[in-house]
């Protein structure tokens, strides 16, 4: 903290080679922002976060913090002057928050509201960008929702490392291209959704969540994945019926909001009707509900005969990657004390 | 394309990322109907090792490739200012009679396909137009139909043989007084022949350089008063002071884009003595310390780029240019990138970006390049004119060189000429000639028949002159003072019968058609400025939609991420000064302006 500077009046203290907004945010200091998030390096492509430096307009996500610079956030002029920002963003996409799953979810939706953004003139020029809701089983994509201010680009090539997405085009005809110009679904997306939960807008959703839920009615809880041993953290999302409509990423787990595919999308198992109640036990060839109790019994008793018949060896055990140090820990204790074998395994990959 | 064909243009080049455009250039080249095919650009993602979206992201930003076939010549006619003044609707609409298609389309037999662009760099023999890669000038619907049937029947020249009228020494006024500095070894030097350079005092003050200290070679530059000639006008020599010192490897990067609408000075200086650019370079890695040099160039300029690279490898042979030059401890060497036909590459961190193989999105500042630029490593860029002015004054000191120009200006500038001036081309003249002067004696006065109505100074960047501002003197700071700018000092005169209105139209779709499409003001602003001067070609356009544009210029001045956004508004404002009430007759739809409406047909039809 060797920098001091003046942020709306307030001294403010800062990291040299911080920027003026992540200083501003660390400070309680709301700047609006759209292309630039605190996962990714800055863009400075929306220019929403201008401010005056003393007395200049400087992109505060993009401007490094200076000793003693007099930094105004907020006066008549810059909001004026964002306004016309964000109706230009309206102007150029198809954005109509009646249809859009963002609803209620979206960043944009949120500024425009703030500073009282009118609809845009009609006829403004528009270029018709890509619409593909279908190709993939994750991913949807409706760019005429898009602002181009590059999260999924960066998100992909600085989170999930995989470089799916691109800006293609130039100057008012600039657009995303997955691949080489291909659908999402038949690009080498492996879904991780890191994209879609960065996108500021409703250009890029979950397959999953389209007509299950408004987002002031999801209900947020926050758990661990089951599937592999990393334990990433996950916001769970169910509707009003109590069913899980999306996964997010949680920022505090060991993941830091990032999830694969299957601690994004693999939720549906939890409430499958396919899925068992009770034990079963199989008796002439066809399976029944038993208790617990039952089956324990009987899987002691078929242990122990084993056992005496054959040897210890003649079992193992194989643990699933879904357990915790502790389970797998009992596991073994329960093979080799109990049982009697050192035949143990683990299946540390899933 | 087979792999083979492939994985050998990566190994001419390189495999790094770096040399995607390059290879990419040799691709399409060899492909017969001038274009990449989505299933080469994949393989040689793979072969390269880099994404495929950046292959295909960056294949769609720069003009000059296609995805899509278009025929054995692609012919490119220029609607920029200076050749739309000049009559290039004329010969949009003869070439579409002649073949009979329309820009976008290709001739049923596949031998041409028509496109428009934007400015070659040929302004004084506007109109122009290139065919793959030879420029023809001084067009006219007889020249154009004698080009077109050669074309039918032989196969295409050589970079150097071709479109004579448009080579550097041509394109140079003669017999008006004026202070041949730059100039001086034209048509003395043999461009071909390094020691044609060497026998005028080449590379003398290189080797007096190399017995100097760093530090006081930039003195010098700084006590010249050098500023850059590529439109900002930043002092040269504070600038290469300002490069990050230390042991890393540093570049001296020229920046030869050239590409404001009207600008054809650099091109000139690189056709007619390439060895002093040469030179210039390497004097500036001694001061900075830099090992490495770039030319970064346009694709467009074939006869610039042969001529540099013999240049260079001339002087690699003779040792001006490898290791411990001049038995010094000194080793610098040259290497050319070529751009792929985008204006917002003459920005010089979107150059930098582009030199990098990547979409030529300008980065914002700071890191400045002296810090940060290619490769992330410190880098100096300089515009031509700025380095080959270099030489000069380590030779003839800092004194010599201010003793012409102004005391905050000095030295001679380059104004390059076009428009409806009897002589129109490149002259060399003490920084701050006037319009008046430039018009009167260099450009030998009006065209028989042709009235001065403005004059459009520093490129489509820049803004208009009238009668009140004609003896201002054009160096770098006068201009600003009354809102217009020297820039890279073009000076193009239109008379009586150019509409306002209908050269803002080009202006604005100049500028719709460059901006990088990065930062929301300017890609959404540009597009909305040129739909809205549309408007007003159209007649359909209300009184109000005049400030609604100046408002939404200026914000884009107040916002954009780079100097391109930030100036649309120069001309808007400038042009509006002068010619409010011809865009509010534009508003009465009874209004007719054959102007506006034979752009509106000839260039608006797809
Ligand atoms: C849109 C845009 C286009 C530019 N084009 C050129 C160009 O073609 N050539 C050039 O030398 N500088 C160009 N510049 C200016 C460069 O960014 C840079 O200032 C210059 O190369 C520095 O060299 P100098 O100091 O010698 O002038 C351009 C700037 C902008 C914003
Ligand atoms: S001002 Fe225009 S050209 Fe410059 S970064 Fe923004 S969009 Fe690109």
């Amino acid at each position: 903290m060797n920098i001091e500077f003046i942020i709306d009046g307030k001294l403010i203290r800062a990291h040299k080679g911080q920027s003026i907004l992540k200083a501003a945010l660390l400070n309680g200091i709301d700047i609006p922002h759209l292309c630039y998030h605190e996962k990714l390096s800055a863009t400075g492509a929306c220019r929403l976060c201008i401010v005056k430096v003393n007395g200049m307009y400087k992109a505060s996500c993009t401007e490094p913090v200076a000793e003693g610079i007099d930094v105004v956030t907020y006066d008549e002029e810059l909001s004026m002057m964002r306004k016309e920002l964000l109706e230009m963003l309206l102007a150029e996409g198809d954005h109509n928050c009646l249809y859009c799953h963002s609803n209620g979810n979206c960043e944009l939706q949120n500024y425009c509201y703030q500073y009282n953004v009118e609809p845009p003139a009609k006829d403004l020029p528009k270029n018709i960008r890509e619409v593909d809701l279908t190709s993939s089983q994750g991913i949807k994509r409706d760019e005429n929702k898009c602002i181009l201010c590059g999260r999924c680009v960066k998100a992909c090539a600085e989170i999930q490392v995989n470089f799916v997405w691109d800006f293609a085009g130039r100057g008012s005809h600039a657009h995303l291209t997955s691949d080489m110009y291909e659908k999402i679904g038949d690009s080498s997306c492996i879904q991780c959704g890191t994209c879609v939960q960065l996108c500021p807008t409703g250009a890029l959703s979950f397959q999953t969540v389209l007509g299950r839920g408004m987002n002031w009615e999801l209900k947020k809880e926050s758990s661990i994945c089951i599937y592999c041993g990393v334990g990433c953290k996950i916001d769970f999302y169910t509707n009003k019926e109590g069913k899980l409509v999306k996964a997010m990423g949680n920022d505090e787990g060991p993941n830091k909001g990032h999830l694969c595919v299957k601690g994004r999308f693999g939720f549906d198992f939890v409430q499958s009707n396919k899925r068992l109640t009770t034990p079963l036990i199989k008796k002439n060839g066809k399976f029944e509900k038993a208790t617990w109790d039952e089956a324990l019994d009987l899987v002691a008793s078929k242990f122990g005969e084993i056992k005496e018949k054959s040897s210890p060896d003649a079992l193992m055990a194989f643990a699933s990657a879904k357990c915790t140090n502790e389970e797998n820990y009992l596991m073994q204790k329960f093979m080799r004390s109990v049982i009697g074998t050192n035949n143990i395994d683990h299946c540390a990959r899933l | 394309m087979n792999k083979e064909i492939i994985s050998k243009a990566i190994n001419k080049y390189g495999r790094e990322r770096e040399h995607l455009m390059n290879i990419l250039r040799e691709l399409e080249s060899l492909s017969e109907d001038n274009y990449l095919d989505v299933e080469t650009l994949s393989e040689l993602a793979e072969q390269m090792n880099i994404p495929k979206s950046a292959v295909a992201g960056f294949v769609d930003f720069y003009t000059m490739f296609k995805t899509t076939p278009r025929a054995k010549y692609v012919i490119r006619i220029c609607k920029s200012t200076s050749c739309h003044i000049m009559g290039a609707r004329t010969i949009f609409e003869e070439i579409e009679s002649i073949l009979d298609i329309k820009p976008g389309e290709a001739t049923r037999d596949g031998i041409f396909y028509l496109e428009t662009c934007q400015c070659l760099g040929v302004c004084s023999v506007a109109p122009a137009m290139m065919i793959n890669y030879d420029i023809h000038g001084n067009l006219t619907p007889e020249r154009l139909k004698k080009i077109i049937d050669d074309y039918r029947k032989k196969e295409p020249v050589d970079g150097e043989a071709c479109g004579p009228e448009v080579e550097g020494k041509k394109c140079i006024i003669e017999g008006t007084p004026q202070t041949k500095r730059l100039l001086e070894n034209v048509g003395v030097v043999n461009p071909l022949e390094i020691d044609t350079y060497v026998a005028k005092g080449g590379f003398d003050a290189l080797k007096k350089a190399l017995g100097m200290d760093r530090g006081d070679i930039i003195d010098i530059i700084k006590d010249s008063g050098l500023r850059g000639r590529g439109g900002a006008g930043f002092p040269a020599g504070m600038k290469w002071s300002f490069v990050t010192k230390g042991d890393m490897q540093k570049y001296v990067i020229c920046n030869a884009d050239e590409g404001e609408p009207g600008t054809f000075k650099d091109r000139i200086l690189m056709e007619e003595n390439p060895q002093a650019l040469v030179e210039g370079m390497a004097i500036c890695g001694y001061a900075i310390d830099a090992s490495i040099g770039y030319i970064y160039i346009r694709g467009e300029f074939r006869r610039s780029i042969i001529r540099l690279q013999k240049a260079i490898d001339q002087a690699r042979a003779k040792g001006y240019l490898g290791k411990n030059i001049f038995g010094s401890s000194f080793s610098f060497d040259i290497f050319i990138k070529e751009g792929g036909g985008a204006y917002v590459c003459g920005e010089e961190t979107s150059l930098i970006n582009s030199m990098e193989g990547k979409r030529g999105y300008p980065r914002f500042k700071p890191p400045f390049p002296g810090v940060t630029g290619f490769m992330g490593k410190p880098s100096n860029v300089n515009n031509v004119e700025t380095l080959m002015s270099v030489p000069m004054i380590i030779e003839k000191g800092a004194d010599w060189y201010k003793s012409v120009g102004l005391a905050g200006c000095t030295g001679t500038k380059l104004y390059c000429l076009s428009g409806k001036m009897n002589r129109t081309g490149l002259v060399e003249l003490p920084m701050g000639a006037t319009l008046r002067e430039i018009i009167d004696i260099h450009g030998g006065g009006m065209k028989c028949g042709s009235k001065f109505k403005f004059a459009q100074v520093g490129g489509s960047a820049g803004g208009m002159l009238g009668e009140d501002l004609m003896d201002i003197p054009l160096d770098i700071d006068n201009p600003m003072k009354h809102g217009v700018t020297l820039g890279s000092g073009v000076v193009l005169v239109a008379d009586q019968n150019t509409c306002p209105v209908d050269f803002l139209l080009q202006i604005l779709s100049f500028f719709e058609h460059e901006s990088c499409g990065q930062c929301v003001p300017c890609r959404v602003g540009t597009s909305h400025l040129h739909a809205m001067v549309k408007k007003f070609a159209e007649r359909k356009a209300s009184i109000s939609d005049i400030d609604l544009m100046i408002k939404k210029a200026e914000l884009m001045k107040k916002t954009s991420l780079c100097a391109l956004g930030q100036s649309p508004v120069m001309p808007i404002v400038t042009i509006l000064k002068y010619f409010r009430s011809d865009f509010e007759k534009h508003c009465d739809p009874s209004h007719r302006c054959p102007e506006c409406e034979s752009s509106l047909t000839t260039y608006y039809i797809f």
